[in-house]
């Protein structure tokens, strides 16, 4: 059997966003900038895949302000945590019946 | 675009979580060898001067008066503890909540850590002999920074903090006991020496 890779997290792009998230600890936050510095992309480019990582409920968008000016903050929800987790089994799994194709066990 | 949407194959997958994993985690965590070094050379020097004002046996090796090793030793320290804060602080980071919060946390027990003995050793001080307000002094605050040793190892799950953090507390505690020459002596190598070891080990593990 093959597991499922997760649609939301198998890109390149969102990949990446999710593991660098995943890196703060829990209860951590990153500034949008700060994430942006981090993974080289554009603000355009990252606002797409945060978006889309939002709607599936991965990824937590917060709108403050410091002084005068907004500040967006970042950071992975539970669910986000738990379907890479999740995501990187399976792959793990993938690579795993991948390296042993004549498998032993049923 | 087309390619942020693309899939590579799961190797390549766990590879960009693995590169992206270390880059986050070396551009965000602070460096933490300049505190270790320079709590290392505070002690090594600062108790190097008590060990060759108290001498092992009571006679001293070189005369300082108290009032320098103590400026010498408080001094360091309260320069290593501005290392500390720059490293802690970590001013600019992107990063806020928990761990944020932990380290203002930690940062304040330090200081009210110091408080605390600080009106200790003012109070009960000036009623001890000369030789033995000195180690009142250097005992108190080492077991201060041994305490606090344990508990960041324990908050942050650093071992080599933690260990470092008991090994100072039992040497702080033989130090003690065999009396002002024998801890000055302890805490210089043992405590400086460890601090500074403790640094190229983390350094070592960083580079990892």
């Amino acid at each position: 059997m093959t597991p499922e890779l997760d649609p939301v997290i198998h890109a390149q792009a969102r990949l990446r966003v999710v593991a660098t998230l995943n890196t703060l600890a829990e209860g951590d936050q990153i500034t949008f900038p700060g994430l942006k510095d981090l993974l080289g992309m554009t603000a355009g480019n990252l606002s797409v895949h945060l978006s889309k990582l939002e709607e599936a409920g991965y990824v937590e968008i917060v709108k403050t302000h410091k002084g005068r000016t907004p500040v967006t903050y970042v950071a992975l929800t539970r669910r986000g945590r738990a379907a890479f987790e999740g995501y990187t089994a399976a792959i793990r799994e993938l690579l795993d019946t991948a390296r042993a194709p004549a498998s032993e066990d049923t | 675009m087309d390619n942020d949407e693309q899939a590579l194959s799961p190797e390549e997958m766990l590879r960009l979580i693995e590169q992206q994993e270390t880059a986050t985690v070396s551009r965000l965590a602070p460096n933490p060898v300049p505190h270790y070094l320079a709590w290392g050379v505070a002690w090594f020097v600062g108790f190097g001067a008590f060990f060759l004002r108290d001498g092992l046996s009571g006679t001293p090796y070189l005369a300082i008066p108290l009032g320098v090793t103590l400026a010498l030793l408080f001094g360091l320290m309260a320069l290593a503890m501005v290392v500390s804060a720059m490293t802690m602080w970590q001013l600019g980071s992107p990063v806020r909540g928990a761990s944020q919060q932990r380290g203002t946390m930690y940062g304040f027990s330090w200081a009210f850590g110091f408080l605390a003995m600080w009106m200790i050793g003012v109070r009960f001080g000036p009623s001890l002999p000369i030789p033995e307000q000195g180690l009142l002094w250097s005992s108190l605050s080492m077991m201060v920074v041994a305490v606090l040793y344990m508990a960041g190892g324990a908050v942050w799950l650093v071992r080599p903090m933690f260990v470092l953090g008991a090994g100072v507390a039992v040497l702080n505690a033989v130090g003690t006991a065999a009396g002002p020459g024998w801890h000055a002596l302890l805490m210089s190598v043992g405590a400086g020496g460890g601090s500074i070891i403790a640094g190229f080990v983390l350094r070592r593990r960083m580079r990892r």
